[in-house]
């Protein structure tokens, strides 16, 4: 008897299917038996989470600007749902919710097969007939949902900003966040997002396949999330709201009345800020939006349109303007500190003249003939005093002048500049709230930098005694946004010390127990001297009493001389659009700007307010500004009127 | 191949007092007692659940079980020879009863396998695979030992067609499986040329091919065979459901396996068919790696004694059987275990000894039991040599 070859074969044959069987069955068991006992566990456990409520955020005084309230949804859990039963069930929920069929079909299609979903929120009536027709309606039920709300409206709504649901991205960078969660996109409920998300709960149960429960695993109750005590004052916001408003339309009036402009103004922005601690007592931008349309869904047509007008933005915060004149306070400050004052001239009293042009020595690529503001006019001699309060780019060029002809291209040169940077200009704040934009503040170092990478920007000469003359009149590559020129003007006004921003004081846990007080923070103090500091004040007095905001204060009367400020005119240089033979450029008109302390005496608050294209910054940001301050002051706000009077 | 060839002494000095394969009849023994503790653990949540004895299908496999262990000892005391003569009546009453199928089919019902006996159902296909594998036997042994003629060949092929088709019919696609498996080893083993089994295999393809273009399968077996290529694509919850379900339930077993009784898939109802079709997923996910491989042991050796039973066959006859019941157990095995572990298409074949189920495990027990008589009868006559 022998092995025959054929039987040898056979035998082969055999033995190779069994190590085939052996070696699969060891892959599957031991080379990747974890990932199958997490398919495993993900399958006989069945958790359903339940949304935390987001915390609450009041305004400083504990008014509610946005809330959670628990209302009822649809929930549908696909697995409940017997597959021939799903098409009857859907025209059902169609029926009750009024949708069309191929719209439930779609949420259902996009949840996925087995999944858990919300389908939308129902009201009374339909939620009892829910309740009444479970058995005609397997695996839908009613789930109780936390909803954001928003009591105010829009008032408000670019500090609250909006909510929505994870991006992918958000997804990726947070794991654990339910898809069907909600998390801030903007404003304080983007920044303060993780603690206002509070924590969800959920209850595992053990389920068979057809998803019916065996037992329960583990639960957890939801959590909501932290409510947030603002720096904000809903009374004084609603007045700030208003009057810039009223600020774009007075704009339009004026333009209108001279027939000079190019285009409507559309947006403005301003900001009041506490000049002790850096807290922010209003904040405003418009036009504005309802936080609570992101709640309810928009459409994307919708969506669009409103993002064409831009008003998403917070502009207090994220839009860039030049300072203009309104930037003379730090070239004021920076040169009585320095000693900086023009040739011939030895103090801050000395007089020159402010002519109508002045010829420029360079013998640079710079511009040679520059023109004041009064052109063809000249406006008499004037000291540093009435420089500021006439608003004389002449006596500002002059400073710039004797710094570029005494210190060009030592360390000295950039005086003014380290002087603006050191106040709050040229980097973010470092407010509470995402977005912020960062400002510039131009060197040489800078021009070369440009020049180096992004040359359409700049001269081939780089930085040259005109752009230094621009940068002293906070024109040219300057650009500041409202907030940051707020944060120069309480650093000036209460003697160097630069407060960070800040919009959340406090916040508090769902008993009411706080859990943590956001300390306002120095960033630093670079300790002006008090004879500089009431030197500027004064000034700033004398702009609203008789210099260029003097028609827009002269409401206030007496009281006027228990503010002051500083107006300021941007010029915006052309908008462009295209490259190359395509681009197309457009005039703009000019940004008008005012920045305000009240009282002028003791400072307190500062007020800034912009008005993007509005013309004058006396004529038509001053008013507002004016309004503003008289409310924080506790005096009757009078009308935004036209002035009639044009203040650089 | 030693340990096939080194039986050859004990053979010959066997040959007065005969004894039966202890080997096998042991590995036999061993599965069908954890076949029977998984049926248990398999079936008694959902009995439980529905208000039944949860014991309910267990006994009945036990029931099965004895039975099939008395067939086993009447097997191996018919002389297996015997089956020879009455090869032409064994395979008539197969062909009738396939037909009668189709007679007791219950009006528009998709599967038509069953004849109705009393309180249990007789599957016909189940016992036409060992009669045609002593009918195919009968066929082949007058071939020549190498070069079978042609005529033989498509001979053999005729007389396996019919029943294959009737089964296909039913339509049962494993069983089908099964009858080309054990065929084409039985006519490799028998005496093909290279030339004539190649010339099959392509006719073969080309036939697949056919059925494929002609769309002869019913969609859900189009769809059940494409599972195994890319299951995740195919609907989770579809064709590929089966699959995937107890591929997680035996990886998630691990090592060691979640205990007995503790298993979370097979107990909760998510894998299909769990005491029948997919009864090795309970294995894998209970017991784990070391339990599922302690089960493939018992199957090679099972395995390992056929073929020395076949090895040491008397004659050509016993060869041939014996070759048949071997290729048949190893493709149950592998497409079973296979179709558990996501490496064979999920056809339906059960798991010999362990699948809950009468017809399998009797025709497997007599299966055994005729290749246990050929072991009894395996001392040649004086005169008479070894035909191999």
């Amino acid at each position: 008897m022998k092995l025959s070859w054929r039987l040898t074969w056979m035998v082969l044959v055999f033995v190779a299917m069994f190590g085939v069987l052996f070696t699969r069955l060891w892959f599957v068991q031991v080379a990747a038996g974890e990932t199958y006992d997490r398919q495993a566990d993900n399958q006989n456990v069945s958790i359903i989470r339940t949304l935390a409520p987001r915390g609450n955020i009041i305004d400083r005084d504990g008014i509610p600007l946005a809330t959670s309230t628990l209302e009822p949804w649809i929930a549908v859990d696909r697995k409940q749902i017997p597959l021939e039963d799903e098409e009857r069930v859907i025209q059902q929920l169609s029926g009750l919710l009024e949708l069309a069929a191929v719209e439930v079909s779609a949420a259902f299609e996009d949840a996925g097969s087995g999944a858990r979903f919300l389908l939308a929120a129902v009201d009374t009536k339909a939620e009892f007939y829910v309740l009444e027709h479970q058995d005609e309606l397997p695996g839908v039920g009613i789930e109780e949902v936390p909803v954001r709300r928003y009591p105010q409206s829009d008032v408000m709504a670019h500090v609250l900003g909006h909510i929505g649901r994870p991006s992918p991205g958000d997804l990726e960078e947070n794991p654990n966040l339910d898809p069907n969660s909600t998390v801030g996109k903007s404003g304080v409920e983007r920044y303060y997002d993780e603690s206002l998300q509070g924590t969800p709960g959920f209850v595992a149960n053990q389920v068979n396949a057809a998803g019916k429960v065996l037992k329960p695993l583990d639960e957890r109750a939801t959590r909501a999330g932290a409510t947030l005590q603002l720096t904000t004052d809903i009374d004084a916001q609603r007045v700030l709201e208003d009057a810039l408003q009223e600020g774009v339309d007075l704009a339009n009036q004026v333009k209108w009345a001279t027939g000079e402009y190019t285009n409507l103004a559309e947006r403005s922005a301003g900001v009041v800020m506490d000049v002790t601690d850096g807290s922010i007592l209003a904040m405003g931008s418009y036009p504005d939006f309802d936080p609570g349309l992101f709640v309810s869904g928009l459409t994307q047509r919708e969506f669009d349109v409103l993002l064409e007008r831009k008003v998403f933005s917070n502009l207090a915060i994220q839009a860039l303007y030049p300072p203009a004149s309104t930037f003379k306070a730090i070239t004021y400050t920076a040169a009585v500190e320095k000693r900086l004052f023009p040739d011939g001239t030895l103090s801050a009293d000395d007089l020159i003249e402010c002519s109508a042009r002045l010829n420029a020595p360079f013998t640079d690529a710079s511009q040679l003939v520059w023109r004041n503001w009064t052109w063809p006019n000249d406006d008499g001699y004037q000291d540093l005093h009435t420089a500021f309060e006439r608003s004389c780019n002449i006596y500002f060029w002059q400073i710039a002048l004797r710094i570029w002809n005494d210190f060009k291209g030592t360390e000295l040169e950039n005086v003014i500049q380290d002087w603006a940077r050191a106040v709050g200009m040229g980097e973010r704040t470092g407010i509470d709230l995402p977005y912020e934009a960062q400002g510039i503040v131009p060197d040489r170092e800078l021009f070369a930098e440009w020049g180096d990478e992004q040359p359409w920007r700049v001269r081939p000469e780089g930085w040259l005694g005109g752009d230094l003359m621009q940068t002293a009149v906070g024109q040219g590559a300057v650009l500041s946004t409202p907030l940051q020129l707020a944060t120069a003007y309480a650093t000036l006004a209460n003697g160097g010390t630069f407060w960070q921003p800040r919009i959340v004081q406090r916040s508090f846990d769902t008993d009411g127990q706080l859990i943590n007080e956001y300390e306002p923070v120095a960033v630093r103090d670079i300790g002006i001297a008090p004879a500089t500091v009431q030197a500027l004040l004064g000034d700033m007095r004398r702009v609203v009493t008789a210099g260029t905001a003097a028609s827009a204060f002269s409401d206030m009367g007496a009281d006027a001389y228990r503010v002051g400020g500083k107006t300021g005119t941007a010029q915006m240089g052309q908008e462009c659009e295209g490259v190359g033979e395509e681009r197309v450029c457009k005039d703009r008109d000019n940004t008008a700007w005012f920045a305000g302390v009240t009282p002028i005496d003791n400072p307190r608050y500062v007020v800034v307010v912009v008005v993007e294209e509005g013309g004058s910054g006396g004529r038509v940001a001053a008013p507002v500004a004016r309004h503003i301050m008289q409310y924080l002051l506790g005096l009757e706000p009078t009308a935004i009127s036209d002035p009639k009077v044009e203040g650089d | 191949m030693a340990v096939i060839a080194r039986s050859r002494p004990a053979a010959v000095s066997d040959r007065r007092r005969p004894t039966p394969d202890i080997i096998l009849f042991v590995a036999m023994v061993a599965l069908s007692a954890v076949g029977v503790l998984m049926v248990y653990s398999a079936s008694r949540t959902r009995l439980e659940a529905l208000g039944m004895d949860p014991t309910g299908e267990m006994v009945d496999q036990a029931i099965f079980a004895a039975a099939g262990l008395v067939l086993f000892f009447v097997a191996s005391f018919i002389d297996y020879r015997e089956w020879r003569n009455i090869a032409p009546f064994l395979y008539i009453a197969t062909v009738l009863a396939l037909g009668a199928v189709f007679l007791f089919a219950p009006g528009s019902a998709r599967a038509q396998r069953w004849i109705p006996i009393g309180s249990y159902q007789i599957q016909p296909a189940e016992f036409a695979k060992m009669t045609m594998i002593m009918v195919l036997a009968t066929v082949l042994v007058p071939a020549k030992e190498e070069g079978m003629s042609w005529r033989r060949l498509v001979q053999t092929i005729v007389v396996v067609a019919i029943p294959a088709v009737l089964i296909y019919m039913e339509p049962d696609l494993g069983t089908m499986l099964v009858f080309a498996f054990f065929t084409l080893v039985m006519l490799f083993v028998g005496g093909t040329t290279l030339r004539q089994l190649t010339v099959l295999m392509t006719a073969a393809g080309a036939g697949i091919l056919a059925i494929w273009k002609l769309e002869l399968l019913l969609p859900y077996q189009i769809e059940r065979l494409q599972s195994i290529f890319n299951p995740s694509a195919a609907d989770p919850l579809g064709a590929a459901y089966n699959r995937i379900q107890s591929e997680i339930a035996i990886g998630s077993g691990g090592i060691f396996g979640k205990g007995l009784f503790l298993g979370t898939q097979t107990n909760l109802d998510f894998v299909p068919a769990q005491t029948t079709d997919f009864i090795f997923t309970a294995v894998g996910e209970q017991l784990g790696f070391v339990g599922g491989a302690l089960v493939l042991l018992a199957y090679a050796v099972i395995m390992w004694r056929l073929v020395v039973i076949a090895v040491n066959a008397r004659d050509r006859y016993g060869v041939l059987v014996v070759t048949g019941i071997a290729a048949m157990f190893a493709f149950h095995v592998y497409i079973n275990i296979g179709m558990t572990v996501g490496i064979a298409p999920v056809t339906g074949l059960p798991l010999p000894f362990m699948s809950a189920g009468g017809s399998t495990f009797v025709t497997m027990a007599i299966a055994l039991g005729i290749a246990n008589s050929v072991w009894l009868r395996r001392s040649p006559v004086p005169g008479e040599t070894y035909i191999v």
